[in-house]
């Protein structure tokens, strides 16, 4: 009966605890997407990879892409003969923001000489939103 | 806790009962038993082996194996055979065969061994080669022991569907340029495929032109290994290549990462190169949608691969390159293919 006591002790402190932690985590609201709205205002790309069907990079010589975060810029050199009709962007965001559009799948990127694929990052307190144009660069060949 | 101390004990008087019960029907059994397991894996392509191990054993006191028989519902093709030896594992747990019977007889859908070893229990493998005109159809095995007793037990495997796609391994790719068709599922010259133009989907070759609008023009080069639709443009995708009149087929491409098992066979190789086995079947190729897909693939080597689909959509296939020569011309390559209609 002693032990029977004792567990039923530790059952009750532990869902205390649960509900406790439960409250704390209460201050942060969720959003239509289900994410955490938080108190972060940062709001950049860090990293974009732009992936072929074989979900390999499609840059020119792996080289990574050059992120301007003042000017909102990401500038990609792809190697020649990269398919723009079947691109699937992979970002890296800054803790807590999110991505507008979402990626969902392979994006149709054939237009990017008229129409530079924009995307918009949403930070974690969701109040601040920065518009990130990519600019590609297909690589040419010269021939004999 | 007397209550709690009842029910355990309750359950534990129930576990070992049900684990007697068990027991004792296997006891039943053991006079003369028979099991089989398939080991072959992924889809049964025609061409390829289904393999079986089928174990049989009689209790020493009631007589010894005479025969060994493997009934197929659909004769196999050539190399279908019950081998004549039996395979145990060794401590070391390498796989060891001693011979136990006379040579396979294959007529028709059966197979047969004879013992001409005094032995009470062996494990035979079976061999069915998938004949083609078992594709999209189903087949399945009927295993039987025959004991000197005359006692026979027998055993029911499958059945098994046989994908519908079509396989090639190893077509080769020469140079200066090689013209592939997929409905012949070869590689052609220029000269062959001058001759059937109507059947050329792709036009393989290697080009190592210099990149323009990189500074020095040395840090890279475009195509190497490249595989084009002959449709695709020409300026951009098929330099310095004049294709054979009438070729001109226009065919969707779709570069992928996945090696499939049969074609590569890298799950057969040694450590480090042995790979993970992933099988490309039937309902991958059908439903692989292709519409948005470019006709042209460049720049792979060995180890790519590629989803195809035909102009008229008749065929979908799966390439696989096997090798790719370094810095020059020469492939090998691989296919599977589904006929769509």
């Amino acid at each position: 009966m002693h032990n029977m006591k004792k567990c039923l002790k530790i059952g009750l402190f532990a869902m205390l605890a649960v509900a406790m932690t439960s409250c704390l985590y209460s201050d942060f609201p969720i959003d239509e997407d289900g994410l955490l709205i938080t108190n972060r205002s940062e709001c950049y790309v860090s990293r974009l990879t732009l992936l072929g069907t074989d979900l390999q990079s499609m840059h020119y010589n792996f080289e990574d892409a050059v992120i301007d975060t003042v000017a909102c810029t990401i500038q990609v050199r792809l190697k020649y003969g990269a398919d723009l009709k079947n691109v699937y962007p992979q970002f890296s965001l800054v803790t807590d923001a999110k991505l507008e559009p979402k990626v969902t799948g392979f994006t149709d990127f054939s237009d990017y000489k008229t129409n530079p694929p924009k995307y918009t990052v949403i930070s974690g307190n969701r109040k601040v939103r920065k518009t990130y144009t990519i600019y590609i660069q297909e690589m040419d060949f010269i021939p004999y | 806790m007397n209550r709690m101390k009842n029910i355990i004990g309750a359950s534990l008087l129930a576990l070992f009962v049900w684990g007697f019960a068990s027991c004792q029907h296997e006891e039943e059994n053991l006079t003369f038993g028979n099991k089989c397991i398939k080991r072959s894996l992924g889809p049964n392509v025609w061409s390829t082996q289904m393999e079986f191990a089928y174990a049989m054993a009689i209790r020493p006191e009631l007589g010894n194996l005479v025969e060994a028989k493997v009934e197929a519902s659909i004769p196999g093709a050539e190399g279908t055979l019950l081998e004549n030896q039996s395979w145990y594992a060794k401590l070391d747990g390498m796989d060891t065969a001693i011979v136990v019977g006379e040579p396979c007889v294959t007529e028709g859908t059966l197979s047969t061994v004879k013992f001409n070893r005094d032995t009470c229990a062996s494990t035979l493998r079976y061999y069915y080669t998938i004949p083609e005109e078992a594709k999209g159809k189903e087949v399945s095995f009927t295993f039987s022991a025959k004991a000197s007793n005359g006692e026979t037990v027998s055993m029911q495997m499958g059945p098994y569907t046989v994908a519908s796609m079509d396989m090639k391994l190893d077509i080769a790719l020469g140079g200066p340029v090689s013209y592939i068709s997929i409905e012949d599922m070869a590689a052609y010259t220029a000269a062959e495929a001058a001759t059937m133009p109507e059947k050329i989907d792709l036009v393989y070759f290697f080009e190592s032109y210099t990149l323009a609008e990189v500074e020095g023009y040395d840090q890279g080069v475009a195509f190497n290994h490249a595989f084009v639709a002959p449709a695709a443009d020409a300026e951009k995708f098929l330099p310095d290549i004049k294709l054979p009149a009438g070729v001109n087929r226009n065919t969707k491409i779709r570069d992928v990462g996945i090696k499939d098992a049969h074609l590569a066979r890298l799950h057969l190789k040694d450590s480090p190169e042995a790979q993970p086995a992933i099988f490309i079947d039937d309902i991958d190729l059908r439903d692989m949608d292709m519409s948005t897909m470019p006709n042209y693939a460049l720049d792979l080597i060995t180890n790519d691969g590629m989803f195809i689909e035909t102009q008229d959509g008749k065929y979908k296939a799966y390439i696989y390159i096997n090798s790719a020569r370094t810095g020059r011309v020469g492939a090998t390559i691989s296919m599977k293919r589904y006929t769509m209609y």
